[in-house]
C-alpha cells in the first residue's frame, strides 16, 4: 500500500465533503431554529439539482448564474413549505417527522411524474484533471469543493454579521428571550427554513454536473448529513465542517480496506460511539 | 346535529364502497386482465416503469388491432399494475391482490430479486404464469414451473461475451468488475467471475457498492490500483454505470470497458460523456435507433419515445417482447389456461423484436424457462451504439 | 396522557370480535392477507407505542422483528425445530439482544435516542444483508421457509388458518399491553414521558422502566417477526429496514400516541387507505404522502383524539350561542 494510494484515498474522501457539509448545515439550521428534523431535506437537494438541469443543461444558462438561481428557487420553496406546513409544528418533533415524511413522498413522486424516471445527465462545466505528487483530482470537483467552501463562509458571515442572521441565532439559543427582544419568531422561522433548504438546493446544484439528476437522488446525501451533524454536534457550524471531514476521511480510507457495506456500517458505528461518548457532538454544545 | 352527521357519514361510506366495488366488479365478458408488478417509486423506479411501459405498448397495439383472438373468442386486454416499492412483503400483498382480487392468471413483468421470490410464493401454488426480469438463480427451477425469465441473464451472457473478448481482444488479461450490492449485482458478479476463471482471465477486482452511491472515487482508487486491463460495470444501472466510467477516466483509467448487464445505452452515454463511454462493449444493450436493428424495433423506439418522452431501455423492450410471446402462445394454445399456454411456449421458437426466441436453460436451471434469443455484442463509438457481433444461444443454433 | 374513554375490556373484546367476524364476511385470499398484515402490524405498533409512552421513539423496533424472524427461520430450516417452539425462542432471542442494545441506547434520550436507535437499525439491516450470506441469504434473501407445522391435529397451511393464528397472537398481545397501560405501570410510564426528572424525584427507577418497556416491546416484535417469516416464507433485509419502520411510526402517530387505542385506529385505517391507494398505480405514493400531511395538520393529536376534540369544539360552540350577550364568561 503506497503512500500515494493513501493520500489519494484521503483526497477522495475530502474532495466532496464540503458539499455534504452544506446539506448538513441546512438540516442543522432548521433543527436549531424550529426544533424539528426535516426528513424531506433531501428532496430540496433534489429540487436544486433539477433546477440546474433545466436551466443549465437544457437552456444553457451560465453555470454560476444557474447555481444562484437554484439556491434562490429552492429557498423560496422552503419558505412556502414552512408557511404552509411546518410553522405550527415548532418543537413537535414527532408530528414534524410524519409531515416531513409525507412531504418527502409527495416531492419524490411528484418529481418522478414531472421529470421522468431516468437519470438525466448535466454537462460538466469544467473539464480536465489536476495531477500532482502522484494523486489526481478533477477540475470539476475542485471547483465544486471551493464553491461549497465559499457558501459555507458566506453562511457563517450571514449568521454572525447580518441582522436576520443574528436574529436566527437568537431564536436558536432561546426563542422566548428572543421574542422578548422584539424578534418576530414567525419571520425568523420562515427565513430559517428557507435558508436551510436553499443550502440543500445549492448542494444539489453543485453536484448535478458530477452525478446527474434523478428523482431519488436526495436519499443518500441526507443520511450523510445526519451522520455529519451527529458527529459534529447539532447546531454547530464548525462542528458540521469537522464532522464532514471526519466522515469523508473515514469513508475514503475505509474503501481501500473493506467492502462498501462495511464502510457504511462504519459510518453508523461512528454515530453510535459519538452519541455514547459525547452526545452533544465533538464540537457541539451551542 | 350529531345524528345528522352520523347519517351523512354512513351515506358517504356507502357511496365510496359502492364506487369501489363498482369499478372493480365491472369486468366485461371478454376482458383479459394481465398484471404487471415492479418498483414504480424510489431508486429502482426506472425498472418498474419500463416494465409497465413495455407491456402497455404491446397491449395497446393488440387492442387497437381489434383485440386478442384466442380460439373463437376475442379479448380486450386490460393491464393492472401495482407498485411494490422494491419491498418483498409489499410485493407479496400486491401479488395477492392481483391473483385473488383482479383474478389475474398472467403476471408479465417484475424486477428486483427478493420481490420475485415473494411473488412466487403466491403465483406458483395458484398456477399463475409469472414472467420477470429478476436475475436471481433461485427464481427459476423445476419446483417453479410457472415462472420464467424474459431477459437473458448473466448465466446466459457472461461466458459467450467473455469468450468473444478473449477471441477478439487477446491483450485483455486482467478484468475488474463492480456491481451494486443486491441480488442482480451478486448474481452478475458470480456469473462473470465463473466465466472469467473458466476462460483463463485473471480477476483483478470483484467489488460491490451500495445502490444510490454516486461518488466512486474511493472504490475506484482501490480497483484501479490492481492495474486491470478491462473495467466491467457489470450490473450497474445506466446512471451509476455512467458515473463509474466517467470517474474512472478522470482517475486515469485508459483500458477496455464492458457493461455485461447493460440496459439503457443512451443514459450511460449521457452520464459518462462521449469520451468515457467510448469503446464500451455490452452483450445486452439495445439501441432502438441503431442501423442494425429491424424496422419493427426502430418503430417501437419511435412510438415509445413519442408517448413517454424518454428513450426505451432493454427492460422495456424485453417486457414488450414477453407480452408479445405470451399472447402468441395463448393463441397457439387456443386457450387461456396457464398449463396449456406453458406447453405452447415451450414447443417452438417465436418471432419477436429480438429475432428468433425460444425457451431454454435446462442445463442451468433444471427446466426450460429462460427466454433465449440472439445476443448482440455492441460497442459504443463516438456516442453511438454499433452492433459488432451476434452470438446465438446453443438452443437456437439448429 | 389521555385516559381512554373506552373501558379496556370492551376495547379488546371489540378487536377480538372484529377479528373473529371477518372470516364470516369474506374468505377472499387477498382480504385475508390484508387482514393478517393489519393484525401483525397491530402487534408491532402496540408494542412500539408502549415504548413511546415512556418517551422512547425506538427506530430499531423493526430490527427486533428481523432478529426473531431470522432466528426462527434458521432454527426451523437448519436445526429442524418446530415453529411452535421457535415462536417463543425467536421472541426470546430478540428480547435477550434487546437488553444490551437497549442499555446502550438508553444512555441518551430525546432526539439522540431516536438517532442512535436509527443507527443501530441500519447496522442490523446491513449485517443481515451482507454478512454470513450462507446463513441469512445475503442480498438475495432467504427462501424456502416452511409454514407452521401441525399443532394438536390442526393444520396451518391455508390463509384462513394462518389468519386465525395471527388473530389469536394479536388479541393476546393487545390484552396484555392494554392491561399494562391501565395498571400502575402505565401511569408511571406516562409520568416518565411527561418529565423524567419529576418521576425520578418521586422514587421511580426511570432507567429500569424504560429498559423493561424496550425489552418487552422487542419480545413482541420478535414474536411478530417469527410469524412473518413463516407466513411470507421469504425473508429479505429490506423487510426490516427504514421503510417498514417508518410506516410503523406513521401508523402509531397518526392513530395517536396519547392513547393505547391510537395504534389500533391508525394501523387499521392507514393500512386500508394504503391498500385502496394501490388502485392509483403510480400516483400511490404521491397521494399517500399528501394524506399524511393533511391528517397531521388536521389531527395533530392523532385520529383517536378527534372525537374528544370534536366534542370540545361542540361544547364551545354551544356555549357561545347560548350565553347571554355581555355575560362575559369564557366557555
Amino acid at each position: 500500500m503506497s503512500i500515494e494510494l493513501l493520500v489519494q484515498a484521503l483526497l477522495n474522501g475530502f474532495g466532496l465533503a464540503m458539499v455534504y457539509v452544506l446539506v448538513a448545515l441546512g438540516l442543522t439550521l432548521i433543527f436549531s431554529i424550529l426544533e424539528i428534523i426535516n426528513f424531506a431535506h433531501g428532496e430540496f437537494y433534489m429540487l436544486g439539482g433539477y433546477v440546474t438541469y433545466y436551466l443549465y443543461a437544457l437552456f444553457g444558462v451560465n453555470y454560476f448564474a444557474t447555481l444562484v438561481l437554484a439556491i434562490l428557487t429552492v429557498g423560496i420553496a422552503g419558505v412556502v413549505a414552512e408557511r404552509l406546513i411546518f410553522h405550527d409544528l415548532r418543537g413537535r418533533a414527532l408530528n414534524a417527522f410524519i409531515v416531513s415524511l409525507g412531504l418527502l413522498w409527495v416531492m419524490q413522486a411528484g418529481a418522478q411524474l414531472a421529470f421522468g424516471v431516468l437519470d438525466k445527465p448535466v454537462p460538466s462545466a469544467f473539464s480536465g484533471v489536476v495531477r500532482g505528487l502522484g494523486v489526481v483530482i478533477s477540475v470539476e470537483r475542485l471547483v465544486v469543493s471551493l464553491s461549497a467552501i465559499v457558501l459555507i463562509v458566506a453562511l457563517y458571515l450571514f449568521l454572525r454579521v447580518s441582522r436576520p442572521g443574528r436574529a436566527m441565532r437568537a431564536v436558536a439559543q432561546d426563542p422566548d428571550a428572543a421574542a422578548l427582544q422584539g424578534v418576530n419568531i414567525d419571520v425568523v422561522s420562515a427565513l430559517g427554513f428557507g435558508v436551510g433548504c436553499a443550502l440543500a438546493g445549492g448542494a444539489g446544484g453543485l453536484l448535478a454536473p458530477l452525478f446527474a439528476v434523478s428523482p431519488a437522488m436526495g436519499a443518500l446525501p441526507v443520511v450523510k448529513a445526519f451522520i455529519i451533524i451527529i458527529i459534529g454536534g447539532m447546531g454547530s457550524l464548525p462542528g458540521a465542517v469537522l464532522g464532514g471531514l471526519l466522515l469523508g476521511g473515514v469513508e475514503g480510507l475505509g474503501a481501500l480496506f473493506m467492502g462498501s457495506a462495511a464502510v457504511n456500517i462504519l459510518g453508523f458505528v461512528m454515530v453510535i460511539v459519538v452519541l455514547l461518548v459525547r452526545p452533544r457532538g465533538l464540537v457541539g454544545g451551542a | 346535529m350529531r345524528i345528522r352527521a352520523s347519517i351523512a357519514t354512513i351515506v358517504m361510506v356507502a357511496l365510496v364502497a359502492a364506487a369501489v366495488t363498482a369499478t372493480r366488479g365491472a369486468a366485461e365478458d371478454k376482458t383479459l386482465t394481465i398484471g404487471v408488478l415492479g418498483p414504480l417509486s424510489g431508486g429502482a423506479a426506472s425498472y418498474g416503469v419500463e416494465l409497465v411501459r413495455g407491456a402497455e405498448m404491446r397491449a395497446d397495439e393488440i387492442n387497437k388491432a381489434g383485440g386478442l383472438k384466442v380460439g373463437n373468442d376475442v379479448y380486450h386486454i386490460k393491464l393492472v399494475s401495482y407498485d411494490h416499492k422494491a419491498l418483498a412483503a409489499d410485493a407479496a400483498t400486491a401479488a395477492n391482490k392481483l391473483v385473488f382480487q383482479d383474478k389475474v392468471k398472467f403476471i408479465i413483468g417484475n424486477a428486483v430479486g427478493a420481490t420475485c421470490n415473494a411473488v412466487q410464493t403466491v403465483t406458483e401454488p395458484e398456477k399463475v404464469l409469472f414472467s420477470f426480469v429478476c436475475w436471481g438463480t433461485s427464481n427459476l427451477g423445476p419446483d417453479k414451473p410457472y415462472s420464467f425469465r424474459a431477459m437473458l441473464s448473466q448465466w446466459e451472457v457472461a461466458e459467450p461475451f467473455y469468450r468473444w473478448v478473449k477471441d477478439k481482444h487477446p491483450a485483455v488479461k486482467r478484468v475488474a468488475l463492480i456491481s451494486p450490492n443486491d441480488t442482480s449485482g451478486k448474481d452478475t458478479n458470480t456469473a462473470v467471475v465463473k466465466a472469467l476463471k473458466g476462460l483463463g482471465f485473471e480477476v483483478a477486482a470483484d467489488e460491490y457498492y451500495e445502490r444510490g452511491t454516486k461518488d466512486f472515487y474511493p472504490i475506484l482508487t482501490k480497483m484501479l490500483a490492481t492495474k486491470p486491463d478491462m473495467l466491467d460495470v457489470a450490473a450497474a444501472p445506466a446512471g451509476e454505470g455512467g458515473l463509474i466510467l466517467k470517474q474512472a477516466r478522470e482517475l486515469g483509467f485508459k483500458g477496455a470497458k464492458g457493461w455485461t448487464a447493460g440496459t439503457n445505452p443512451f443514459t450511460i452515454i449521457g452520464v459518462a460523456g462521449k469520451d468515457a463511454a467510448e469503446g464500451v462493449w455490452s452483450p445486452t444493450n439495445i439501441n432502438v435507433k441503431s442501423d442494425f436493428v429491424s424496422a419493427t424495433v426502430r418503430r417501437f423506439g419511435e412510438e415509445y419515445e413519442k408517448r413517454y418522452k424518454e428513450v426505451p431501455g432493454v427492460i422495456a423492450v424485453a417486457n414488450y417482447a414477453a407480452f408479445d410471446v405470451i399472447t402468441k402462445a395463448m393463441q397457439d394454445a387456443r386457450s387461456l389456461e396457464t398449463d396449456k399456454v406453458l406447453t405452447a411456449l415451450t414447443q417452438k421458437p417465436f418471432d419477436t423484436v429480438w429475432g428468433k426466441l425460444v425457451l431454454g436453460g435446462k442445463d442451468t436451471y433444471g427446466i426450460d424457462r429462460q427466454f433465449l434469443y440472439p445476443m448482440v455484442i455492441s460497442e459504443i463509438r463516438d456516442g453511438k451504439v454499433v452492433d459488432i457481433a451476434q452470438v446465438l444461444p446453443a438452443a437456437l443454433k439448429k | 396522557m389521555e385516559r381512554s374513554a373506552v373501558a379496556p375490556a370492551a376495547g379488546v373484546a371489540l378487536i377480538a370480535l372484529g377479528a373473529a367476524a371477518l372470516p364470516l364476511v369474506t374468505r377472499d385470499s387477498y382480504y385475508l392477507d390484508v387482514a393478517t398484515t393489519i393484525l401483525m402490524n397491530l402487534t408491532l405498533t402496540m408494542s412500539f407505542r408502549l415504548q413511546v409512552s415512556t418517551g422512547q421513539i425506538n427506530m430499531a423496533h423493526i430490527s427486533f422483528m428481523g432478529i426473531g424472524a431470522y432466528a426462527s427461520a434458521l432454527l426451523v430450516t437448519r436445526a429442524g425445530l418446530s415453529f411452535w417452539a421457535t415462536l417463543w425462542i425467536g421472541a426470546l432471542v430478540a428480547a435477550l439482544l434487546a437488553v444490551p442494545i437497549g442499555s446502550v441506547a438508553l444512555r441518551v434520550s430525546g432526539p439522540y435516542y431516536f438517532l442512535i436507535t436509527f443507527a443501530f437499525s441500519e447496522v442490523v439491516r446491513l449485517f443481515f444483508n451482507n454478512f454470513f450470506e450462507g446463513l441469512f441469504g445475503g442480498p438475495s434473501g432467504l427462501v424456502g421457509i416452511p409454514k407452521p407445522g401441525r399443532l394438536l391435529g390442526l393444520v396451518f397451511d391455508g390463509k384462513l388458518a394462518l389468519y386465525g393464528l395471527m388473530a389469536v397472537l394479536c388479541v393476546v398481545v393487545v390484552l396484555a399491553l392494554v392491561r399494562l397501560d391501565c395498571s400502575r405501570f402505565g401511569l408511571t410510564a406516562g409520568a416518565i414521558r411527561q418529565a423524567d426528572l419529576v418521576a425520578e424525584t418521586l422514587g421511580v427507577n426511570v432507567f429500569r422502566y424504560k429498559l423493561t418497556t424496550f425489552v418487552l416491546g422487542s419480545f413482541v416484535a420478535g414474536l411478530a417477526g417469527v410469524f412473518f417469516a413463516h407466513y411470507r416464507q421469504v425473508l429479505h433485509s429490506s423487510d426490516f429496514g427504514l421503510e417498514p419502520m417508518v410506516l410503523l411510526v406513521v401508523f402509531t402517530v397518526i392513530g395517536g400516541t396519547g392513547s393505547v387505542w391510537g395504534p389500533v385506529v391508525g394501523t387499521i385505517l392507514m393500512t386500508i387507505a394504503s391498500e385502496l391507494l394501490r388502485e392509483l398505480h403510480h400516483y400511490e405514493i404521491l397521494v399517500f404522502g399528501a394524506v399524511l400531511i393533511l391528517t397531521m395538520l388536521f389531527a395533530p393529536e392523532g385520529l383517536v383524539a378527534l372525537p374528544g376534540a370534536a366534542r370540545r369544539l361542540l361544547r364551545r360552540v354551544r356555549a357561545r350561542t347560548t350565553a347571554p350577550a355581555g355575560a362575559g364568561l369564557a366557555p
